[in-house]
């Protein structure tokens, strides 16, 4: 009986095409700009302004970042990766969750398992964290609001992208720091509006898709990785930091949220 | 473990019963089954259960400690208070009745009664204004919140990882080698979510014992479907919903409208469930009344026309709701019916740290 047991399972492995199980992984690398610079941070406080906006105001960035998930790439051919997703106390447990975070290096790069081998030329990616990364309740790891995870308290949710900095056309003060500017873009959710009631909340999250310049092809042996490059510039827009200097909610986040997408491009691919 | 036993003696037919026997035979000596003080038991006659009990299942283990860190008051900045100094048993975890807002770290006031928790499982959203959208993210406001316990969450995982008992007490709770914040927000959430409210005279009259209720408070609960149900619905006496009832003479709290930024929800705030309302007073969000008959006289005379006024209380330039004195008694009898003595003192929720 066992012995047929075993012979079932072997067969059936000899008989399936080794090249279809082939698995492969992808390096997507990010690069965080503002304009044509590269991003550098600033210490807090500091007056060292490097950047400026459309609007000509001069800023600096003391902190900046953004989380990702489902991320998903597509080939020419069909060829389909969709990202594990688990929300978990553990934070071993944790899967398709990543959080870009300037200044640690060790967080620019999203490594991609159990890709199937084959030929890919898109990417796409949720930039926020969506309601299955909230709803499931306490989680570990990188969305542990204990170990640094960018929650709000008030409004349960994550804070999809996080900018700080200042800039002397700021005129907003935090405790002992001056000329403040801090844009905090979270939401998750719409409720849609419904007879006379306006929408509530509202879903900052961003779906970006971009295309490869090239297709890479992945295999056992070929691990290839594109390079995404992020703009802040494009995010800020034309706003005016000497009222547009504080955002910490669903909708002040809006207007910022819509520029996200098209803020990122891939800048080139190697493979 | 006996209903355990039960639902899989019926699921499973007959045919399972041989080895359920032998299994139950091998695993105990006894031949009494114990009962779990420690497992959540959804009322027969309660809707489904929405916390996510399948990210944090309820044990003993994980309640003791969820007891223990809800009693602690080294977990506030400067130790001065805990989860129990405003949630307290013998109100039904609301603040006693001399605390209209509760005083957090440094006799801090704050500006919203503290509520009542009980029947945390079956609710969507939590504080007045609803923007915390899952139980277990609760203890993180009323942490970091100035007025409450000041301290922030990280601080709060720090000083319970470097407590001489605690970390021994997860790792036997969660078998975690660290603690870490989802952890600590786990054995809360199984404290809380055992605070089940559904042995009261009411609950025994509705599972179908007549005797239960008075001919006086059945009159009033037949009035009280009549006039305050559709907001204070059966079983949970609420609709989970947010409405204005006007007990703000002017809108100085925006309630509902903090969280969904829609002037449309000015005002508002959560249906309060009105189990154990006998032992919670003062009543609304700012605690303006003191008795139940004060609150029926707001809904009868004291409503007002107001921007965003719910129009089940005011309509046509008056108040909805009419009673007559005798009528409001009646109702009376019927809320305190409400009471459920046996989670008011059962002792399991006592701070003890055995």
């Amino acid at each position: 009986m066992l012995l047929l047991f075993v012979a079932v399972l072997f067969s059936c492995q000899e008989s399936e095409n080794p090249t279809i199980n082939e698995k492969g992984e992808m390096i997507v690398k990010f690069d965080n700009y503002v304009g044509n610079q590269t991003m550098v941070l600033d210490e807090l406080g500091s007056t060292n302004y490097r950047y400026t906006t459309a609007k000509g105001q001069s800023f600096n960035v003391t902190r900046f970042g953004y989380y990702i998930s489902h991320v998903k790439l597509s080939g020419p051919n069909g060829e389909v990766f969709v990202d594990e997703m688990h929300a978990s106390a553990d934070e071993s447990q944790i899967k398709g969750y990543y959080r870009v975070v300037q200044g640690e290096s060790d967080t620019y790069n999203i490594h991609l398992k159990d890709v199937p081998a084959g030929q890919y030329n898109k990417i796409t990616f949720t930039l926020g964290v969506r309601e299955d990364g909230i709803q499931e309740g306490a989680v570990g790891g990188i969305l542990d609001r204990a170990a640094g995870g960018w929650f709000w308290n008030w409004n349960s949710g994550f804070i999809h992208y996080l900018f700080e900095g200042h800039s002397p056309s700021s005129p907003r003060e935090q405790g002992e720091l001056t000329n403040r500017v801090r844009y905090h873009i979270g939401g998750w959710k719409n409720i849609p509006s419904e007879n006379e009631d306006p929408q509530r909340f509202f879903d900052n999250n961003v779906e970006v898709t971009l295309d490869f310049d090239a297709t890479v092809r992945v295999s056992e042996s070929l691990r290839p990785s594109p390079h995404i490059h992020m703009d802040l510039l494009k995010v800020i827009g034309d706003a005016d930091f000497e009222t547009e200097n504080n955002i910490h909610s669903p909708a002040a986040g809006k207007a910022f949220a819509q520029r996200i997408a098209g803020a990122f491009i891939v800048d080139h691919t190697h493979q | 473990m006996i209903t355990l036993y039960k639902t899989r003696v019926r699921l499973f037919g007959p045919a399972l019963l041989f080895i359920m026997v032998l299994i139950y035979g091998c695993e105990s000596g006894s031949e009494q089954p114990r009962i779990d003080l420690y497992q959540f038991e959804k009322p027969a006659h309660f809707p489904e259960p929405t916390y996510t009990f399948r990210n944090n299942q309820v044990n003993e283990k994980g309640f003791k400690l969820g007891r223990r860190l809800f009693n602690d008051p080294s977990l506030s900045r400067d130790g001065s208070i805990s989860c129990s100094s405003c949630h307290v048993q013998s109100s039904a975890f609301a603040d006693i009745s001399l605390h209209p807002f509760s005083f957090g770290v440094e006799d801090r006031e704050g500006k919203r009664n503290a509520p009542p928790l009980f029947n945390l499982a079956f609710h969507k959203e939590f504080f007045w204004d609803g923007g915390v959208t899952h139980l277990d993210f609760t203890p993180i406001l009323a942490f970091e919140n100035e007025v409450e316990m000041d301290i922030e969450f990280p601080e709060v995982v720090a000083r319970i990882q470097r407590h001489p008992e605690y970390p021994r007490l997860f790792k036997e709770a969660f078998d975690v080698d660290e603690v870490t914040g989802p952890f600590v927000l786990h054995a809360l959430s199984q404290f809380m979510l055992m605070m089940v409210s559904a042995d009261s005279k009411y609950d025994r009259y509705v599972q179908g014992d007549k005797e239960a209720l008075t001919s006086l408070e059945l009159e009033g609960l037949k009035l009280f479907r009549q006039h305050c149900e559709s907001c204070h619905q059966e079983p949970l006496f609420t609709d989970l919903s947010y409405r204005n009832n006007g007990v703000q003479r002017n809108i100085t709290d925006l309630g509902r409208e903090t969280v969904t930024e829609v002037p449309q929800d000015r005002a508002k705030f959560k249906v309060p469930s009105l189990r154990n309302i006998e032992v919670t007073s003062p009543y609304m969000h700012n605690a303006r009344f003191e008795t139940l008959r004060q609150v029926l006289d707001h809904y009868t005379d004291g409503v007002t026309e107001q921007v965003t006024i719910d129009p089940k209380v005011f309509a046509d330039g008056k108040p909805v709701i009419a009673l007559t004195s005798d009528e409001k008694e009646k109702i009376i009898a019927f809320l305190k019916t409400l009471t459920d003595p046996g989670f008011l003192s059962n002792p399991i929720f006592f701070n003890t740290n055995d």
